[in-house]
């Protein structure tokens, strides 16, 4: 499921977490949603009580191409007091017409992240990607790079869930950018650059000033102490190499 | 509708509150209708620094938990005509500002004046809040020392996000920098940041830099704003900066070591005047 997240500012009201829960999946053999709810109704009706709103995930492995009345099945379940939360598996139109049914793409624990999902911005400064809107079906397909175009300043933190990060300003030293993907940054980065964030190996950062206090790509970092021997305040790519951070001038 | 300027900086001790009472008089003497406010309750200052200590009755946490008006509270300039002052309460602290009731003394204020001057208290917490919240400009003070910078660059980030402007998405804070206590002859010698590189992490507007000047302390004892000692430099570049505030054409003066210093220069250790 994506989270979307704003700092937590004094006095704190919310933490994130991420947690793992068990939840039934529903697993549709067919799209006919006319067909399935009757079956589930006697189903239940036999053994009332069971599942009296329970959350439930719907998968969607089974169904091949065949499309499904998102809204009519969301309707029929409730009405069986039955609580759809979001989707798994299934082929990325299905997925789409879930989403814009209301319905999120659920990812089972301890798979790798194969899909991106629209940026969220965690940070406070203004950046011009909205969070992720229900209504509408995202395309996940076609990730969106997350831009910032202004200097993030001390104590602010941004975060580009599954996408790249471009910042066109500078990062502030006492400040942090962190993305999933790659990071590339125009101005001097003086903050903390974490790139690759769900452990992606192949995620780089650049910099036209590297001037930083902590860099790490897929948990791998290095602070500022350690990097006598780099190019500091010139154009720098840092990369993973095995367990290794290399940082290579740029151009 | 009057402007709003809040003067911050974060980091205590840089200068705000001489800023503030600097630049509320300079406005007057130009003839713009000016009160200052002073943010920091509990740590009340502003009003030793304009000389007013011993006419304050009542403040602004007796306006705003509705002890008093708003009219009884203010405090009038004797040197300069149309500048007024709110004094913070001594006795109280920061929890007894609420929103709506510094919204309610702006709104009442933004009747008869031409600007507000908020001169906020240190840190990031609900005075300092209270203060910038309503702004439509902020002067951001800094020392040109790296912590400085810091929290001045924090305290940037939190105008962006946690103004009124931010919140109901509208034009930014117009942001300025006044760059403080800036010793031409410590920077030379690397001991202090120089303005490029205050500007180049900073990435606002300057609006003055003030050199630190030994008249800045002695004209906060007497309780006379800096600004009206026209003799000194420090007087001098606030003048000049309440200009650019205005929008005047102004060069920035006092950046440079002087190049030639007399016998009484070199005896006197060569500090600005």
């Amino acid at each position: 499921m994506s989270a979307t997240a704003r700092p937590a500012s004094p006095p704190e009201v919310f933490r994130l977490r991420a947690s793992n829960y068990s939840l039934l999946t529903l697993r549709l053999l067919s799209g006919d949603v006319q067909a399935v709810l009757p079956a589930l109704g006697d189903q239940f009706r036999r053994a009332p009580g069971f599942l009296r709103f329970a959350p439930i995930a719907i998968g969607l492995d089974d169904l091949g191409g065949e499309q499904v009345d998102f809204h009519a099945l969301i309707h029929g379940l409730r009405a069986l007091e039955i609580l759809p939360i979001g989707v798994v598996g299934g082929s990325q139109p299905l997925r789409a017409a879930a989403a814009g049914a209301g319905l999120p793409t659920l990812r089972p624990s301890g798979q790798r992240e194969t899909e991106v999902e629209a940026p969220s911005p965690v940070g406070a400064p203004p950046v011009n990607v909205a969070p992720p809107v229900m209504a509408e079906p995202p395309r996940p397909a076609m990730p969106r790079t997350m831009m910032v175009t202004q200097a993030v300043r001390a104590g602010q933190r941004i975060y580009a869930q599954g996408s790249d990060l471009i910042i066109i300003g500078s990062v502030n030293a006492g400040s942090e950018v962190i993305a999933d993907g790659n990071i590339h940054i125009y101005g001097a980065l003086r903050g903390r650059a974490v790139a690759g964030a769900s452990e992606d190996g192949e995620a780089r950062i650049f910099a036209q000033n590297f001037d930083p206090e902590l860099v790490a790509i897929s948990g791998f970092y290095a602070v500022r102490e350690g990097l006598s021997s780099t190019p500091i305040g010139r154009g720098v790519q840092v990369r993973l190499d095995g367990e290794q951070l290399r940082f290579d001038p740029l151009g | 509708m009057a402007q709003v300027i809040v003067v911050t900086s974060g980091k205590g001790g840089v200068g705000k509150t001489t800023s503030s009472a600097a630049i509320a008089t300079g406005l007057a003497q130009r003839g713009k209708k000016t009160v200052v406010i002073d943010f920091d309750v509990g740590l009340r200052n502003l009003d030793l620094i304009m000389g007013v200590e011993r006419r304050v009755v009542f403040d602004i946490v007796n306006v705003v938990q509705g002890e008093a008006k708003l009219s009884q509270a203010l405090i009038k300039d004797k040197r300069v005509p149309g500048l007024s002052i709110l004094p913070a309460s001594q006795t109280r602290d920061k929890d007894a500002l609420t929103k709506e009731g510094v919204q309610a003394i702006i709104e009442e204020l933004s009747q008869e004046f031409d600007y507000i001057v908020c001169d906020s208290p240190a840190g990031i917490e609900k005075g300092a809040l209270m203060s910038l919240y309503f702004a439509d400009q902020a002067i951001v003070v800094t020392n040109p020392e790296v912590s400085s910078v810091r929290d001045s660059d924090r305290i940037l980030g939190v105008l962006q996000s946690k103004s009124k402007r931010a919140e109901e998405k509208k034009e930014p804070v117009k942001q300025h920098l006044l760059l403080t206590r800036y010793d031409a002859a410590r920077v030379e010698r690397g001991e202090m940041l120089k303005l490029e590189d205050v500007l180049e992490i900073l990435a606002i507007p300057l609006l003055g830099v003030i050199p630190e000047s030994e008249s800045v302390l002695k004209a906060s004892n007497a309780g006379n704003p800096v600004i009206m000692d026209t003799e000194s430099q420090a007087g001098q570049a606030y003048s000049d900066a309440v200009s650019r505030f205005l929008g005047e054409e102004r060069p920035h003066r006092f950046l440079d070591v002087e190049k030639k210093k007399g016998l009484l220069g070199r005896l006197f250790g060569g500090r600005a005047a």
